[in-house]
């Protein structure tokens, strides 16, 4: 055979665990494929709880997909350790990807000692959920959502309702990363740090939950219920107020059947600190991907302003400040969540975030449960951490 | 009265008053999967309503619908019965020889076979994944049904020989003895005195190797990478998300799955009861 | 026995035990050997990683958790085995009487182990739901207890509760199998204890209990191997907590290896539970030897 044949266009292999047909990742891959003839994004959707195992097998056996997208706390675990590809150069040359049109927070869960490991995907945060016919009901003006730790503890007392199953406030303390994602504003709102658990600001804040717990505002199944969970006794009316991600919308906007509007998270008075913690998704290039210019072609291609927008469908709020949804659904819940992206922060970065993670898990526990005080369950906290924060610090 | 309640030395009952006691016990022990099933047809809120509802407000097939249109249902079925059947003929194949030889040869050798056969199988799925995905890349078997069969048997075998081995014991020598006697071998002894008397035996043991294989999950995701291939089990697991869970489709998804193989089951039992009356045993 | 050809015998079982080996071996090898190294993300893609001798075991003994999860998963597989085996028995030989539909009801009773051990673990998650669960629901209106009993969240309730959801998984499988084992007793032996005049409760103890003994030895070992490795359904209940109150050790040394990338260690732990299912092989392959006596 001779003469020139036409160039086959190049496969990048894709894993993400987006499920729902609006999420913006699906309408990318059909335009970014029709786009051009370089490059074939063949995508596989992994269950999400099993996204981190299967990257570690295929890291493991060597062989990993081109492009990965991962929780951003755990992505420091893989960038200290070698397991990605050094972004850094293709950024610096990309008219798209420019680190300073990101919020800080996103940005710098994909930093690792100055080098950038990933791009952020998407961001979330949290925020506060209430249910204004049960604030009516209750004689609470909706319009004037709690403020402070005060007036959250206050409506809550007057809006639980034993009789009726209702709690006042509901909350994850589950014993896995998403408690301490619903924890960390609280510690930092009192003035609290991952770093200075033993001090008494951070024993506050999680006195606060306990106490809420204790005095039957908050249920005690809250240390196990996940976050999807709070959010559905929210949507059952089993709690009047819950904290709430924005990838819930889609859902409370088909399935609540009551008015539910969002707000800031309350302060702690005195301190007004207002903190949030950082979610979303990371892109990431396993290293020994075969494809890492199309992987990378790709990540330019979804963080474009026109395709970021469409992220709001699902509740998924752009990590770039360039962006504004206009005229987007749920205009009151995107205002909120928008100006609580400006006060979250990143967990992390730092490889071993799971070990953090998993002592202040403990800590709320046995806090909540009433197995030790709060100072106490944070000090035991704190000692699990030292060691690992003298290698290397936050 | 039937030899069956005289035989087991039961209390003086039968009929169809104990057929209606026994219907009310199954169906309270089920009651879990009727929770599953009017999950399906109820909405995400009602499934955490308080009190709970017994009968769904407002049943909808909604998430029925969106498993079975978006989520490509009959491929998902498909694929786990091509995976399951192998691996319950293969099991059997297998199974049956080791049994069978473990239930007459008494030795040393056979106290480590079983030792080891048991030690294998320890390791959950989860940690054994890896190293199995080193294996099959290996052989160059990666994405096809064959590196996921393999590996199931794996699983699935242990218990066949487990389970299969005090059956055969029960098999009378002497029948083999006669057997040898009128000039077979042992390998048609084998396949034409021992194998047809296991017939029940090995009906329960296949049939339970098939569910075990047609629920097998860890394997048939990491083994598999096109989503064409995958099993159902890995298409209902991708609904349970790291952000939000959408059990009522998880619940829609496991009615369906559970169903044909339900079917399979009932249909296998009414041959075991019947092998039963006619003495395949005996 | 004569006239027998046993090198067929030697072939016959030779395949299988390749065949696991096989596939089985490497993998446990593998696991093996990272338990005496020192293993992260970083090099995990290597075999030859810093060998670290028993450094992950001395880790995993010194682990908190690891001791209080070790009494858990001994806990939660002995109960497991004995509820199983029993209710197991006492079921199959109640469906055993031939009543009409006998076969069909013990068959849909196989329902409940057919299902993903991940929607088995979150049904039973919002039936034991405190406020909203039918369990509670039930047990109140039935007057059984006052207050609601907090099954997932107590941490001196929830083991009890993971390990109830897991008889109800389980129990139909062993008794499935018992039931298998039933019907293979030659009928002779109890119309001859009958024509002997044997009580019902004479030819339970003396024909079928011992008659059974070969396969609920079986059925006990199985369980506990599947009760071992099983944490799916932990998992989606508990995820281990309140404070590991509910954790077993393979869920432990799955969360060590791959939540926080802890893989020596993760393995290590695996090798705790290498060593029971061994202690249970040992006592399997034991109790074989009475049979050959008996038999």
């Amino acid at each position: 055979m001779a003469g020139p044949v036409a160039a086959q266009p190049k496969t990048v292999s894709l894993w993400h665990p987006f499920t729902l047909e609006t999420d913006m990742i699906h309408g990318g891959i059909k335009t970014f494929n029709e786009s051009q003839n370089d490059y074939r994004i063949d995508a596989r959707i992994v269950p999400a709880p099993q996204m981190v195992t299967e990257l570690i097998k295929a890291i493991a056996s060597g062989s990993v997909p081109d492009l990965v997208t991962l929780d951003n706390p755990v992505v420091a675990s893989f960038s200290a350790q070698g397991t990605l590809t050094d972004l850094t150069e293709r950024v610096a040359k990309s008219t798209t990807v420019k680190p300073d049109v990101y919020f800080k927070g996103p940005w710098a869960s994909g930093l690792w000692k100055q080098r950038i490991f990933a791009v952020p995907r998407d961001a979330n945060t949290l925020a506060l959920c209430y249910n204004a016919d049960m604030f009516k009901a209750k004689g609470l003006d909706p319009d004037k959502p709690p403020k402070t730790w005060t007036e959250l503890l206050d409506a809550a007392k007057a809006l639980k309702d034993p009789a009726k199953n209702v709690y006042g406030f509901g909350f994850s303390a589950v014993q896995a990363e998403e408690g301490v994602f619903q924890f960390l504003p609280f510690l930092h709102q009192a003035g609290g740090a991952v770093d200075k658990l033993d001090a008494p600001e951070a024993a506050e804040a999680l006195a606060f939950w306990a106490d809420m717990v204790k005095d039957g505002i908050a249920s005690r199944d809250v240390i196990n219920q996940r976050q999807y969970e709070v959010t559905n006794t929210f949507m059952a009316g089993n709690a009047a107020m819950a904290l709430c991600g924005p990838w819930e919308l889609p859902r409370l906007q088909n399935e609540a059947k009551f008015e539910w509007r969002l707000a800031l998270l309350p302060v702690k008075a005195g301190k007004d600190i207002a903190a949030s913690a950082l979610g979303g998704y990371n892109w990431v290039v396993p290293k020994g991907a075969k494809s890492a210019d199309g992987a990378f072609r790709f990540i330019e291609f979804m963080s474009d302003p026109k395709i970021l927008n469409e992220g709001w469908k699902t509740g998924r709020l752009a990590p770039r400040t360039d962006v504004t949804v206009a005229d987007p659904l749920w205009p009151q819940a995107y205002a909120i969540y928008r100006k609580q992206l400006e006060s979250a922060r990143a967990r992390g970065p730092h490889p071993q975030w799971p070990d953090i993670s998993r002592a202040i898990q403990m800590a709320m526990q046995e806090a909540i449960t009433g197995a030790k005080p709060p100072a106490a369950a944070l000090a035991d906290a704190a000692r699990k951490i030292k060691p690992i924060l003298a290698k290397t610090p936050l | 009265m039937s030899l069956t309640l005289r035989r087991l030395g039961a209390l003086p009952l039968g009929g169809w008053p104990v057929t209606v006691i026994a219907a009310l016990g199954v169906g309270i022990y089920l009651f879990p999967i009727y929770w599953m099933l009017i999950s399906g047809l109820k909405d995400s809120a009602e499934i955490f309503a308080n009190p709970p509802t017994f009968v769904p407000r407002a049943p909808s097939l909604a998430a029925f619908e969106y498993v079975f249109v978006r989520e490509n249902v009959l491929r998902y079925l498909r694929n786990s019965l091509v995976i399951a059947i192998p691996v319950m003929v293969l099991t059997l194949v297998l199974g049956s020889m080791g049994a069978y030889a473990m239930s007459r040869l008494r030795n040393r050798v056979v106290d480590v076979a079983i030792v080891v056969v048991l030690l294998l199988q320890v390791f959950p799925e989860a940690l054994l994944a890896t190293p199995m995905f080193i294996i099959f890349r290996t052989l160059d078997l990666l994405n096809t049904f064959t590196a996921v069969i393999l590996a199931t048997t794996s699983k699935t075998l242990a218990f066949a020989l487990v389970i299969l081995r005090p059956m055969f014991r029960q098999v009378p020598v002497e029948l083999e003895e006669a057997s040898f006697v009128d000039g077979c071998t042992r390998l048609q002894t084998f396949r034409l005195v021992v194998l047809p008397l296991m017939r029940v035996p090995l009906i329960v043991v296949g049939t339970l190797c098939f569910v075990q294989a047609y629920g097998q999950f860890v394997y048939g995701l990491t083994l598999l990478s096109q989503q064409e291939l995958q099993p159902a089990t890995v298409g209902i697991y991708s609904f349970v998300g790291a952000e939000y869970a959408d059990w009522h489709r998880v619940m829609a998804f496991s009615s369906i799955f559970v169903l044909p193989i339900l079917a399979i089951f009932l249909a296998m039992q009414r041959r075991i009861v019947s092998g039963l009356t006619a003495g395949a045993l005996k | 026995m004569p006239g027998s050809q046993p090198a067929l015998l030697y072939v016959f079982l030779a395949l299988p035990v390749l065949y696991l080996v096989g596939f089985v071996g490497f993998p446990i090898a593998y696991n093996l050997m990272m338990s005496v190294q020192e293993v992260n993300l970083g090099n995990i893609t290597e075999f030859a990683r810093p060998f670290v001798g028993l450094d992950n075991y001395r880790t995993v003994l010194a682990d908190e958790s690891f001791r209080k999860v070790l009494v858990n998963t001994l806990l939660f597989v002995g109960f497991n085995v004995v509820a199983q085996i029993g209710i197991g028995l006492a079921v199959a030989l109640f469906f055993a009487q031939g009543f009409p539909g006998a076969g069909f009801l013990r068959g849909l009773l196989l329902c409940s182990w057919m299902l993903p051990a991940l929607v088995v673990g979150a049904l039973w998650k919002w039936i034991f739901a405190t406020e909203y669960g039918v369990a509670n629901y039930v047990l109140q209106g039935l007057q059984l207890t006052g207050s609601p009993i907090h099954w997932l969240s107590d941490p001196a309730v929830a083991l009890t509760s993971v390990t109830l959801a897991n008889i109800w998984f389980g129990m139909p499988f062993s008794m499935i199998l018992i039931a298998a084992a039933l019907t293979a007793i030659p009928k002779e032996q109890y119309e001859a204890a009958s024509l002997d005049g044997a009580g019902a409760g004479a030819r339970f103890w003396y024909i079928t209990l011992p008659a059974l003994r070969p396969a609920l030895l079986a059925v006990a070992s199985l369980v506990t191997i599947y009760t071992m490795r099983a944490f799916d359904l932990i998992f989606a209940m508990t995820q281990g907590g309140p404070l590991d109150a509910s954790n077993v050790l393979p869920l432990l040394s799955y969360q060590f290896s791959f939540n926080q990338f802890d893989f020596g260690t993760g393995s290590a732990m695996g090798s705790f539970a290498f060593l029971i299912v061994f202690a249970v092989a040992l006592i399997y392959v034991r109790t074989l030897k009475h049979e050959e006596v008996a038999g």
